[in-house]
C-alpha cells in the first residue's frame, strides 16, 4: 500500500512539473503541425498525392516531434538530484525507468495521440484509416517511449553531442514505423501486424529497465 | 586462451603474432586477387562482374563476424568484470565500421550493373545499412563522453542492444523476398557454387580476416598503451 | 547505527581514500573533514551505496546494507550539494510535492512553524527561481523535517548560509540528537557544533 502511494505521488510530481512546463508539450505539437505545413509546401498541395503519402508522413513527423523532447527525459532530474532523491525513497533504478516511461507516454505521447485526428483533417486522410492509425501509434508510441528512455540514460553524461540519442532512437524504430504503416496500407493483415508490433513492445519494455537503469547508476555513480 | 581476456598476455601474443599475421594476410591477397582475376571463370550470367563478389562476401561476413565478437566481449565485460572487453569494443568498432562500409560499396558497384540501380530499399540492404550506422553510432559515442568509466559501459550496453540487428541482416534474405539473393554457401547443405569460384572466395576471406586481425592487434595494442598512460 | 569498516575506493585506478573507518550510534553526530577533491562527496555516496567501494563494508543496524538497502533507505535523508527543489514551481508546491512522495504525515502547523524559523513565510507563493541561494538551500533543509528520518547525511550543508542559518542548523542538529536520530554531516571547516567524531580525509 505504502508502495502503490508512492507511485501515485510520483505521478503526482510529474504531473506538476509537467503542467508547469506544459508550454514545452505544446512546442512539441506545433512543431508537428508547422513540419505537416512545411512537408505539404515542398510537395504541393496536391489532394490525391498527399492522400497517398499522408500516413507515412504523419508517422514520420511523429516520430521526429517525439524525439526533440529526449533531452528533457531524465535530464532535468538527474542535474537537480531529483534521481537519487526518488531513488533514495525507495524505488529501483529499474523502476524508475519504467516510471519515467509511462510519464512520458502520458505527457508527450499521449498529446500527439489526440492531435493525430486533426492532422488527418488537414491531410485528407479517410476516416477508417484513422482507427488504424489510433491502434498503431498507441502502441507504437509506447515503443519510442522505451526506446527514448534507453537512448536518453545513455547520454545523461554525453554533454558534447546529444543529437546522438535522437539518432539511436531513430535507428531502433525503423521497424516500428515499418510494421505501423504496414498495418495502415495492409488493412486485411491487421491482426498478425498488430501482434508484430505487440511483440518489439514486450522486447523494448524487457529491455528498458535493464538497459536504462543501468546506464542511469552509472551516470550517477561518475557523478 | 588466456590472452583472449588479458590485456598483458594478449600483449606478448601480439607481439608474436603480428608480423606472421601480415606477411600471410599479403600473400593471400596476392595469391587471392591473382585467381579471382585470372584463374577464375566469368559467370554465364553476370559475366565478369562476378568478381566483385571476392570483395563483397569476405567483407560482409567479415562486418558480422565483428559485430558479433563484439557482442560477445561486451556480455564478457558486463557480466564477467573484463576489462579486456571494453577495450576490444572500442579498438575493434573502427575495423567494423570499414568493413560494412566496403561491403555496401561493393554492393552497389555491384548492383548497379546487375539490378540497374545503385541502391534498393530491400531487406537484406537496409540492415547492412543499419548496422553501419550502428557501427558509426559506437564510434561516435567512444568520442563524445568526458568519463571513461561511463563510456564504455554505455557502448557495452549499446553494443548488447544493438546486436538484434544481426540476425535481421543474417536472416533476412530468408524471411523476406528481396532482391538480394540468398545464402549460397551454408554449413548444413552442400553449397551451390562452384568449386572455380568457391577457391578464390575461400581464399580472399582469409586474407580479410588476417588482415583484420594484424589491424585489430594494432589497434587494441594502442587502446591499452594509452589506458595505461590515462590518455582517454 | 551505522558501521563503516575499512572503506576504499578507487575511480580509473586511482585511490580516492583508503581504509575510512566510521562507527555513528544513534543521537550523535559526526563530521567528515577535509580539503576540496579529498572525497567527501564520494564518501558520502559511497554509504548510500550508489558509488560501490573497492574494499570494505558498510553496517546499518547490523546487517550489510547491501542486503537491506531499502531497510536502510527508509531510515535517511540525503541532502545533496545541489538543489531538489523544483525551480518552476512556487514553496509551497514544493513543500507539499515532498510531503506527499515522501508519504510524510507532518502538519501544517509544523511546517509554517518551521518555515516561520527559516524566515521563508513570505516567499509562499513565489517561484523557487526567483529565491536567492541562501534561501533554496535553506527550502531543501525543510525537507529533513518533512521526511523525519532517523539518519541525516548532508552533503556540504553548511556552505552559502548566513551567521543566524549557521546557528539554527546547529539548534536544529542538536535537537535531532535529543531525539535518538544522528547527523553525518561534511564540510571543510566545522564552525562550532558539538561532534562525537571527526574523521579527516
Amino acid at each position: 500500500m505504502k508502495f502503490l502511494n508512492k507511485i501515485i505521488f510520483f505521478y503526482y510530481r510529474e504531473y506538476k512539473l509537467n503542467l508547469s512546463g506544459f508550454q514545452d508539450i505544446l512546442t512539441n505539437i506545433i512543431f508537428f503541425f508547422v513540419s505537416i505545413l512545411i512537408f505539404i509546401f515542398s510537395i504541393g498541395p496536391d489532394k490525391e498525392v498527399i492522400s497517398l503519402i499522408g500516413v507515412g508522413m504523419i508517422w514520420t513527423l511523429l516520430l521526429l516531434s517525439s524525439t526533440l523532447s529526449l533531452r528533457k527525459f531524465y535530464q532535468d532530474d538527474y542535474e537537480n538530484g531529483n534521481l537519487l532523491i526518488i531513488h533514495l525513497n525507495g524505488f529501483s533504478f529499474g523502476f524508475i525507468a519504467i516510471l519515467k516511461t509511462f510519464s512520458h507516454f502520458l505527457f508527450v505521447q499521449v498529446p500527439f495521440l489526440l492531435s493525430i485526428p486533426i492532422a488527418c483533417i488537414l491531410l485528407n486522410i479517410a476516416n477508417d484509416k484513422l482507427f488504424y492509425l489510433f491502434a498503431s501509434f498507441s502502441i507504437g508510441s509506447l515503443i519510442l517511449s522505451c526506446l527514448g528512455s534507453i537512448s536518453s540514460s545513455m547520454n545523461l553524461m554525453n554533454q558534447r553531442n546529444f543529437l546522438l540519442g535522437s539518432v539511436i532512437v531513430m535507428i531502433f524504430s525503423v521497424p516500428v514505423i515499418i510494421f505501423s504503416v504496414g498495418i495502415i496500407n495492409m488493412e486485411e493483415s491487421f491482426n498478425s501486424l498488430i501482434n508484430i508490433l505487440f511483440g518489439i513492445l514486450l522486447i523494448v519494455f524487457a529491455i528498458n529497465p535493464w538497459a536504462s537503469g543501468l546506464c542511469l547508476k552509472l551516470s550517477l555513480e561518475n557523478n | 586462451m588466456k590472452f583472449l581476456v588479458n590485456p598483458s598476455k594478449f600483449n606478448e601474443m601480439a607481439d608474436y603474432l603480428f608480423r606472421p599475421l601480415l606477411i600471410l594476410s599479403i600473400i593471400l591477397f596476392a595469391i587471392g586477387l591473382l585467381f579471382s582475376f585470372y584463374f577464375s571463370p566469368d559467370d554465364y550470367q553476370q559475366g565478369s562482374t562476378v568478381r566483385i563478389m571476392y570483395v563483397h562476401v569476405p567483407s560482409a561476413w567479415l562486418a558480422l563476424l565483428t559485430y558479433a565478437i563484439m557482442t560477445i566481449y561486451s556480455i564478457l565485460a558486463l557480466a564477467f568484470r573484463i576489462p579486456f572487453g571494453f577495450i576490444f569494443n572500442t579498438a575493434v568498432a573502427p575495423i567494423g565500421a570499414v568493413f560494412t562500409l566496403i561491403c555496401i560499396v561493393s554492393g552497389s558497384l555491384w548492383g548497379k550493373p546487375m539490378w540497374g540501380t545503385w541502391w534498393v530499399w530491400d531487406a537484406r540492404l537496409t540492415s547492412v545499412a543499419i548496422l553501419f550506422i550502428i557501427y558509426l553510432i559506437i564510434i561516435f559515442m567512444n568520442l563524445s563522453f568526458e568519463n571513461r568509466i561511463v563510456r564504455e559501459k554505455v557502448v557495452a550496453i549499446f553494443i548488447l542492444v544493438g546486436s538484434v540487428n544481426l540476425p535481421i541482416v543474417k536472416f533476412s534474405v530468408d524471411w523476406w523476398n528481396t532482391l538480394h539473393q540468398p545464402a549460397t554457401i551454408s554449413k548444413l547443405s552442400t553449397p551451390s557454387i562452384d568449386p572455380s569460384m568457391m577457391t578464390p572466395l575461400i581464399i580472399m576471406t582469409f586474407a580479410f580476416i588476417m588482415i583484420g586481425v594484424a589491424i585489430a592487434i594494432l589497434r587494441i595494442k594502442t587502446e591499452i598503451i594509452s589506458r595505461k598512460s590515462h590518455l582517454s | 547505527m551505522i558501521i563503516v569498516k575499512d572503506l576504499s575506493v578507487e575511480r580509473l585506478d586511482k585511490k580516492i581514500f583508503e581504509n575510512i573507518n566510521l562507527s555513528l550510534a544513534s543521537g550523535c553526530i559526526s563530521i567528515l573533514k577535509g580539503k576540496n577533491g579529498s572525497g567527501k562527496t564520494t564518501l558520502l555516496k559511497t554509504i548510500l551505496n550508489i558509488i560501490e567501494p573497492s574494499a570494505g563494508s558498510i553496517y546499518w543496524k547490523g546487517k550489510l546494507i547491501k542486503k537491506n538497502l531499502y531497510d536502510f533507505y527508509n531510515n535517511i535523508t540525503y541532502i545533496a550539494d545541489k538543489t531538489t527543489s523544483l525551480n518552476r514551481l512556487t514553496v509551497k508546491d514544493n513543500i507539499n510535492i515532498w510531503k506527499k512522495i515522501f508519504l510524510s504525515n507532518i502538519s501544517v502547523s509544523q511546517i509554517e512553524k518551521a518555515l516561520k524559523t527559516l524566515k521563508l513565510q513570505d516567499y509562499l507563493n513565489q517561484k523557487v527561481s526567483t529565491l536567492s541561494l541562501g534561501e533554496t538551500k535553506k527550502l531543501e533543509f525543510l525537507r529533513l523535517i518533512i521526511e523525519n528520518k532517523k539518519l541525516w547525511i548532508l552533503d556540504e550543508p553548511l556552505s552559502s548560509l548566513d551567521e543566524d542559518s549557521m546557528e539554527l542548523m546547529k539548534q536544529t542538529f542538536e535537537d535531532h540528537c535529543s531525539k535518538e536520530g544522528s547527523v553525518i554531516f561534511s564540510s571543510h571547516h566545522n564552525p562550532g557544533i558539538y561532534v562525537t567524531e571527526e574523521i579527516n580525509l
